[in-house]
This record gives C-alpha cells, sequence and structure tokens, in this order.
C-alpha cells in the first residue's frame, strides 16, 4: 500500500505543485541561521527575494572548505539558498528603503537575522512594515533574541557561539575531554528551521484572524530545547550533566563500535525483541537473560551498561562492517556504518529516493544536492536551482513584482539602489558563465 | 533584568506611544514567555493523532504542535510506549523516565491496543475527526494493520498521514528490518564521521580511544526528523486549506539531520575530498574555532576579515602579526594556515579566563580600533552554567512548569518568541491512559459502561 502511494514519487515530483505556492518571502539574511529558513520555504514553493548589500552581499560568499571555490562560488553558499530570487539592494539606501516597503507591502513573510534594531535603523524594522502591511509575518532570529542581558550588550553570535553557550558542545564530547565543536552548524540550520514551523504557525493564524506578528527565535535557546532530559536530570539530582562519547546514556545498548577493519559501526538495541536479536546474532543468546540486562531499565544502569557496551565492542572488533548490518537485517536490531560525506553523496538508497539529487542548474551547471527531508506524496517540494551572483536578478524582481519601467531601474542603479556583483570570487558568475543563462525573462 | 509585571506593561503602553519605545522594550512587552498564557493559540483548530512508538522524533514533532494549542491525542499501547523507559540511567521520576516527561508536553494521553481488530475499528473512528496522524513503525505495519494511508484515507480524505522511519516508506533500505534510533541517524547522516578530536600524530586508537567519530550528546538526528516532520505537516495543512486535499509525509531521520549538512556533498561532488575531523577548528571558516583559556575555553568568531583584525588587536598583536596588511581571509582558510594560526591564538587566549576574555570582546566593540567590529567569544559553558545564566533565566527558557502530576519541573520551553499567538508548556506529560475518561467520551460519545467494558477487554 505504501509502496502504491509512493509509485514513481522522484520521477513524477517534476509535474507536481509544490505546497507554499504562492507565499512571497523577503529575506535580509546573511551567513547560515538567516538565510537556511527562506530556503526551506524555497523548496516547499514559495517565491524568496534575497535582498543583499551589493556588490559583495552575503558573508557566506566566502565560506570555503579549506579556501575552495566550486565554480567560482562558494560550497557553503550554495547548499544554503535553495530557490531564491537574488535582489542587490543597499538598505542603507532611502531609495532602497523605500523599495523594500514596496515589496514588503506584497509579500507574506519577512526575514532578518541582523543585531536587534538594524532594521529599524534602515526604517525597514517590523513596527514600519506592519504599518505598509498589517498581515506581514516577520522573523529575526540571532544568537540571544531581541532582549535581555546579552542583546543589550549587542553581542555578535554565531553558530559556535550557540554550541558554547548552551552546554550542546560540552555534552557532545568524551569523558575528561574537552567539548567539541561539532562540525555541523547545527543550531544555525535547525535554529533555522525551528523558526519556519513558527513561521507556517502564524500563517495558520493569520488565516483565522487576518493577524500578522513578530516572532524572534535565539539559536542558542532552540538548541537547549532539544537537549531534553538534561535540564529536569539536572534540577532533581542537582547534579552537572556529564558527556559520554558515542554512547546514548538513554538507550542500551547504543553506542558507536570499531570493526575489524578499524571502520566505524553504530549499533543499537534497546527494545527487548530488538537486544535479543543482537545476542542471537552475537551467538550469545544467554545475555538477553542475564539478570544484568534483562530489561531496558536494569541494562541502563552505569555498570550494566558499561558491561554489555564491553562485550558488543569485543564482538563487533571482529566482524567487518557488511557482517554487522547483514546480521541487523536479519535479526532485526539497528546498525550502521558511519558514513563519510562520499557514503552519503553514492548512497543507493538516498539516490532512489532523490533524497540526493542531480541538480541541472543553467547558471551553475549540473552538481549533487541534498532534497528537501520531507517527502510529500501530492505536494513534493524539491530544490530547483541555488546560488546566484549579487544582484542577479535585479530586473526581474523589479519588473515583474513592483511593475518598475527601464528608465525606473536605471536610477535606482544611478543612485546606488540597485547593485551588482564585485568582480571576485564567490560573487561574481562562473568563469564558464555566458552572459545569458540563468537570467529570468520578465513576464508581461 | 526584572520581571515586567501586567499591570506596568498596561501601564506603559498607556503612556508611552510606541515611537518612543525602544525595539527591545517594544518587543519584550508583547512577546516574554510569562504572558504567552494571555494570547491566542495558533493551532487550537487543528487535531492530532500521536501514534509514534519507540520514537522521540515522533514525540517531539506532536509536542512542536501541542505547544501551538493543537489537541494532540497520544496513542499508546496499554502497557505505555517503549520510549518512556529510554532514561539516562535508568533514572525514573515520578514513575517516568525524563525524555518522555519533557516531551509529553500538552497532550492527552490515551491507550489503545492496535493489534486487536476492535482496537483498529476505534482508531478509525477517532480519524475521522482528525486532521493529523502521526506514525513511526516500520513501513508496511500500518498497511498490515489496515490502517495505512490509503485505507485511511478512505474513511478521511484530508488526513495527512505523517510517518518518521529510519529509511523512509520506499526505496531500497524502507523494507529493511532495521529499526529508527538516534545515534543510528547521526552515524548514517555524513556529519558523525567529521566531527571529533583528530588523532595525534604516532598514536592509535587503542592509546587515544577519544580520536573517533564523534556523535552529539543530544538526541538531535531524532529531534531534527520530528521538526522536519512538523513544518512538512504545516506546510501541508496550507496546501489542504487551497486544494481540500490531504497526503501521505515520509521522513527519515539520516536524510533529515543529513540535510542540515552544508558544503560537504558539494565539496566530495566537486574534488572528491572527504570532510574529515578537524577537532575544534573549522574545515569551511575562519575565524571559528573553541579556543582553550586560563580556566576552560572560548569560542572564538569573526568570519570577515574586520573580525579577525579585531581579535588580533583585541589581544594586542596587531603589529606584531601585520595585520594592518591584510586584504582577504582567504588564505587563512587553508588547511596548514589554519593550524600554524590555530597555534598562535591559542598562546594569547591561555592568559586569559573567559569571562576576561568575553569582556574584552564587549569593550573593543565600545572603544577598539574597529569599534563597533568586534570579535564574537563565548564562554564554553557546561549545561549546569547555562542553567544558571541570568540571560537565559530573564528570557523564559528555563521557567519552572508547575504540573499537576509532576510537580515543578524544568523542561526547556519558549525555544522561540511570538507577539500574537506563542507557544506554551500548559503541562509536561501523563501517565499512560490518563485521558481515556475524557478523550473517548469527547471524540466517539462513549458512556462510562462502555470504558469500563473495553478497558477489562484490554483494548484501551
Amino acid at each position: 500500500m505504501a509502496q502504491e502511494t509512493w509509485k514513481n514519487y522522484r520521477e513524477n515530483k517534476s509535474f507536481k505543485p509544490p505546497p507554499l505556492k504562492g507565499i512571497r518571502v523577503l529575506e535580509v539574511c546573511t551567513i547560515l541561521l538567516g538565510p537556511a529558513g527562506p530556503a526551506f520555504l524555497g523548496a516547499m514553493g514559495a517565491e524568496v527575494i534575497k535582498c543583499e548589500i551589493p556588490p559583495r552581499g552575503d558573508t557566506v560568499r566566502q565560506m570555503v572548505p579549506f579556501g575552495h571555490f566550486f565554480r567560482d562560488q562558494a560550497p557553503a553558499a550554495v547548499h544554503i539558498n535553495t530557490n531564491k530570487y537574488w535582489l542587490g539592494l543597499d538598505l542603507h539606501k532611502p531609495e532602497a528603503q523605500k523599495i523594500f516597503c514596496e515589496l514588503a507591502a506584497k509579500s507574506d513573510i519577512v526575514e532578518d537575522n541582523m543585531r536587534p534594531g538594524t532594521m529599524e535603523r534602515w526604517n525597514v524594522g517590523y513596527r514600519q512594515l506592519k504599518e505598509i502591511n498589517p498581515g506581514i509575518i516577520y522573523i529575526s532570529k540571532n544568537g540571544f533574541g531581541q532582549w535581555g542581558q546579552y542583546a543589550e550588550e549587542n553581542r555578535p553570535s554565531n553558530d559556535g557561539a550557540a554550541q558554547a553557550l548552551s552546554g550542546y558542545a560540552w555534552m557532545s564530547s568524551f569523558p575528561g575531554r574537552p567539548p567539541l565543536k561539532s562540525r555541523l552548524y547545527v543550531c544555525d540550520t535547525y535554529g533555522a528551521l525551528m523558526g519556519e514551523l513558527a513561521v507556517l504557525a502564524a500563517l495558520h493564524y493569520r488565516g483565522k484572524t487576518g493577524k500578522g506578528q513578530f516572532i524572534e527565535l535565539s539559536q542558542t535557546e532552540n538548541i537547549m530545547r532539544t537537549m531534553s532530559w538534561i535540564w529536569p536530570y539536572q534540577q532533581i539530582t542537582g547534579k552537572v550533566a556529564r558527556p559520554k562519547g558515542n554512547r546514548d546514556v538513554s538507550v542500551c545498548p547504543a553506542d558507536t563500535f570499531r570493526c575489524a577493519d578499524d571502520t566505524f559501526m553504530a549499533i543499537a538495541a534497546p527494545a527487548p525483541e530488538e537486544f535479543k536479536g543482537l545476542c542471537t546474532a552475537m551467538g550469545k543468546l544467554e545475555l538477553a537473560e542475564d539478570p544484568r540486562f534483562k530489561d531496558h531499565l536494569t541494562r541502563l544502569k552505569e555498570k550494566n551498561a558499561t558491561a554489555i557496551l564491553k562485550i558488543i565492542a569485543a564482538w563487533v572488533r571482529t566482524k567487518k562492517p557488511e557482517e554487522v548490518e547483514q546480521l541487523a537485517k536479519r535479526y532485526g536490531f539497528a546498525a550502521s556504518r558511519v558514513y563519510n560525506s562520499k557514503d552519503v553523496v553514492e548512497d543507493a538508497h538516498f539516490r532512489e529516493r532523490g533524497f540526493i539529487t542531480k541538480i541541472d542548474d543553467p547558471f551553475l551547471g549540473p552538481y549533487d544536492e541534498y532534497e528537501f527531508p520531507v517527502m510529500m506524496s501530492k505536494s513534493p517540494p524539491k530544490v530547483k536551482w541555488s546560488v546566484r551572483a549579487v544582484g542577479f536578478d535585479n530586473e526581474y524582481i523589479m519588473k515583474h513584482f513592483l511593475d518598475k519601467s527601464e528608465d525606473d531601474i536605471k536610477e535606482l542603479y544611478q543612485c546606488g539602489a540597485l547593485g551588482k556583483w564585485a568582480d571576485v570570487q564567490g560573487c561574481r558568475p562562473p568563469s564558464h558563465w555566458d552572459g545569458k543563462a540563468g537570467i529570468i525573462k520578465a513576464r508581461d | 533584568m526584572s520581571f515586567i509585571s501586567l499591570a506596568a506593561m498596561k501601564k506603559a503602553a498607556r503612556t508611552s506611544k510606541t515611537k518612543q519605545q525602544s525595539w527591545s522594550d517594544w518587543v519584550r512587552e508583547r512577546d516574554d514567555p510569562r504572558i504567552a498564557h494571555t494570547k491566542p493559540e495558533a493551532l487550537d483548530d487543528i487535531t492530532v493523532l500521536d501514534l509514534s512508538s519507540k520514537s522521540f522524533a515522533g514525540c517531539l514533532c506532536s509536542s512542536l504542535l501541542a505547544e501551538f494549542g493543537a489537541e494532540v491525542l497520544r496513542i499508546e499501547p496499554p502497557e505505555g510506549d517503549f520510549l518512556r523507559i529510554c532514561t539516562p540511567y535508568g533514572m525514573l521520576h515520578k514513575g517516568e523516565g525524563l525524555n518522555y516527561l519533557t516531551e509529553g508536553r500538552n497532550k492527552f494521553h490515551i491507550t489503545l491496543d492496535l493489534s486487536r481488530p476492535e482496537g483498529r475499528e476505534i482508531l478509525k473512528d477517532l480519524v475521522t475527526h482528525a486532521d493529523v496522524l502521526i506514525e513511526t513503525y516500520r513501513p508496511g505495519i500500518m498497511d498490515e494493520l489496515g490502517i495505512g494511508y490509503e485505507q485511511l484515507k478512505e474513511i478521511n480524505p484530508g488526513l495527512i498521514f505523517a510517518s518518521i522511519t529510519g529509511y523512509g516508506q520506499f526505496g531500497p533500505m524502507s523494507q529493511s528490518r532495521m529499526p529508527d534510533y538516534d545515534n543510528i541517524a547521526q552515524a548514517r547522516s555524513g556529519i558523525q564521521s567529521g566531527t571529533g578530536e583528530v588523532m595525534p600524530e604516532g598514536k592509535s586508537y587503542n592509546e587515544c580511544p577519544w580520536a573517533v567519530p564523534t556523535k552529539a550528546g543530544s538526541w538531535i538526528a531524532w529531534s531534527v526528523a520530528g521538526t522536519f516532520m512538523a513544518v512538512g505537516i504545516l506546510a501541508a495543512l496550507y496546501w489542504r486549506e487551497i486544494t481540500g486535499e490531504g497526503q501521505a509525509l515520509d521522513v527519515a531521520s539520516g536524510e533529515a539531520y543529513a540535510r542540515l549538512d552544508d558544503y560537504a556533498a558539494l565539496w566530495y561532488y566537486d574534488t572528491g575530498i572527504i570532510a574529515e575531523r578537524f577537532g575544534n577548528l573549522d574545515v569551511c571558516a575562519f575565524l571559528y574555532c573553541f579556543a582553550p583559556t586560563k580556566d576552560g575555553a572560548v569560542f572564538l568568531g569573526g568570519l570577515r576579515l574586520e573580525m579577525w583584525q579585531a581579535f588580533v588587536d583585541m589581544v594586542g598583536k596587531w603589529d606584531e602579526w601585520g595585520a594592518a596588511s591584510w586584504t582577504s581571509l582567504a588564505p587563512f582558510m587553508q588547511r596548514e594556515e589554519q593550524l600554524k594560526w590555530a597555534s598562535l591564538i591559542f598562546e594569547e587566549t591561555r592568559k586569559y579566563t573567559n569571562e576576561e576574555l568575553v569582556r574584552m570582546s564587549i569593550e573593543y566593540a565600545k572603544k577598539g580600533r574597529l569599534a563597533p567590529i568586534t570579535p564574537v567569544v563565548a564562554p564554553v559553558c557546561s549545561p549546569e552554567e547555562a542553567m544558571k545564566d541570568a540571560n537565559w533565566l530573564d528570557r523564559g527558557i528555563f521557567i519552572p512548569i508547575q504540573d499537576p502530576l509532576y510537580g515543578e519541573l524544568i523542561a526547556a520551553q519558549a525555544q522561540h518568541k511570538m507577539t500574537e499567538s506563542p507557544i506554551r508548556t500548559k503541562w509536561v506529560c501523563r501517565p499512560v491512559g490518563y485521558d481515556n475518561e475524557y478523550i473517548y467520551p469527547k471524540y466517539l460519545g462513549w458512556r462510562p459502561s462502555k470504558l469500563k467494558e473495553l478497558k477489562q477487554k484490554g483494548v484501551i
């Protein structure tokens, strides 16, 4: 039955409409926390206009792994800017502020991740925009929110600061070792995702009442929300929660183990039938009856957990990774090799599902990308294109959204309200660009 | 900063015109979580059935909707969901595991034995009243029970049927018997492999068992999967308002978490290079690291050249390191350069305490050569320090929840703040089947005798 629902999902995606068709979003966002949110909406079909200060635009355009640009673009910028229209708009200029207000009057959502008060100084803050468009949903995301001591001290922030301040990094290391920063900009991108949840809830509320609203999100607070047991544990026991490396202290057994070939394998088998399956696979069915391991709550006790994990570790050390995965499938416990980026990109299952998808972008050319991870049977989200040079879609946006004439546009360039890219890597088109590919023709 | 009372707020609103009021005061007056209960709820017209099983992703997903006022019926088997006993070190608080205790919030807890035909008929009756159904069984199980999407949409065409699993509803791995756990999804995402300490030269795993791919301490993959699904559900609700159609949604935990990854896939596609562990430095960003200090460590950030220069100036190395002559961050991002600069930077940060460095950064923003530009400096805190930080206490994330059953409890909340229809926590959790007597009569019109009969039969 489920096969029926999802038959040819990947192949038919392009023929179906996305869920947020008709929603318009304006963003004044930089780096990751800001832009990732509108990108999620863009993947779901919203029309996102990304405003950048020309000619250099978003700082993310310079985020390059060990200095490597991909066809003159920053890899970080490509991934984080799905399906957007690119406007080079210098919000320091009054003429640009006026353009922004005109766009806001025709938009549903505005997003920024500036420091508190910045947008208001540019005359495009929530208090100003709601006079123009009372239904506007406006979200500001940053490290510390809009009020409170840290916000008032005007502290700058970013993902790493949130990982540090929340205790998240502290909890993600091995005992006795220094706290560890995740390779993932998790507080940025997860913060962005949670922000869109609030935005969509606000959209639902607006549908019922006609009212817009202001939303704020601190990425530090948001990551704390995921640290579930840690807070009541500290409150109830009066003790600080401690990191345990790869061991999951709430699920037993669940840990990362080393295989015979020195590759790594994550295993989890906490439920009774799963644990029994693992014991059978190890050829040690008697462990399922062992009083130390007889049920989950008993197994989770520090001494017992340490004991069972040691037994499993010794077993995995003798196995090849594919052997363990085969046994997991057969006996119904969970096991996965620790995938690296190559494994993910090349995984047949991810490709079959269209999660790893080939983008054929007229501006950038072909590349592999992650699809939006919520598959929707009737209104599939999809990644269509990504980063463009700064101000790439200026003409289209001015004509299509605001009915500006050629003369109006010329004036806007002359006063510096509109601008295009600097001739530097990260900001300009790829060297193979023919001067045309990717340009959207303004509709009549 | 003290809490602003409602009366004071009303007075302020009367006496001051919004134009003179500072932005931060204006916002706080409207979105302080302490007044959330006085405001309307965004999703109070939505009914959700949460059948999730052994899944924090499912539980968090329905919590996120319940925080917005959706009426969530949490449906468990009569013995309760296994997730209730997934708790650190086996610890229970008043009979509940701590993870479940934080994500039972605002939900009505009922029981129903779906392994019996009678139970499934009752579920179908509930489905006629529902907008959303969340489930986390292995693909195929719901179909086998006759309550899969294709079957339920006949009863309720507007139903949004949301499935969260390890590998999704289709694709070669979907039919594997493997269950979905957070540490598995973290491993599958490609993120764990690139996170962790680098093996010191000449050492082995036996000597340094911590220099391995390292997962995050929290259930982050499960959280991300649940949040993506909640976002998908709201998008599907929007779509339904326009078209009248429900649909099936499919999230795989490993994919959801992998989607948050940034440059790694493209970098591999373009160069064949795999994002390897780089300890507390960053492959794709500079200045961006954890740096040791006299009394711990701080995060240092400055993704623009001026912020890096400001850091150098702040620690008094402007001239010695030649900061004035730098024109781009690019040279610093190379691997070898990063390693070289890291040791120079750490030598400086070790001279100060966390607090001193934080203050230096705030002062630099006022008086420094490049002010107001200043580097990001943030202490690496333990969760105990985080929980006592006056800034977060003031912002209301740790306001104790007064739960009628579990007493005063701290569970993180108010992760976003809204002026019109904010989230709130009404209660943290409920025991298994606690709301049977309320929900079944409300939705299905059952009389007490019917409740009693089905309870005796073990259906609920």
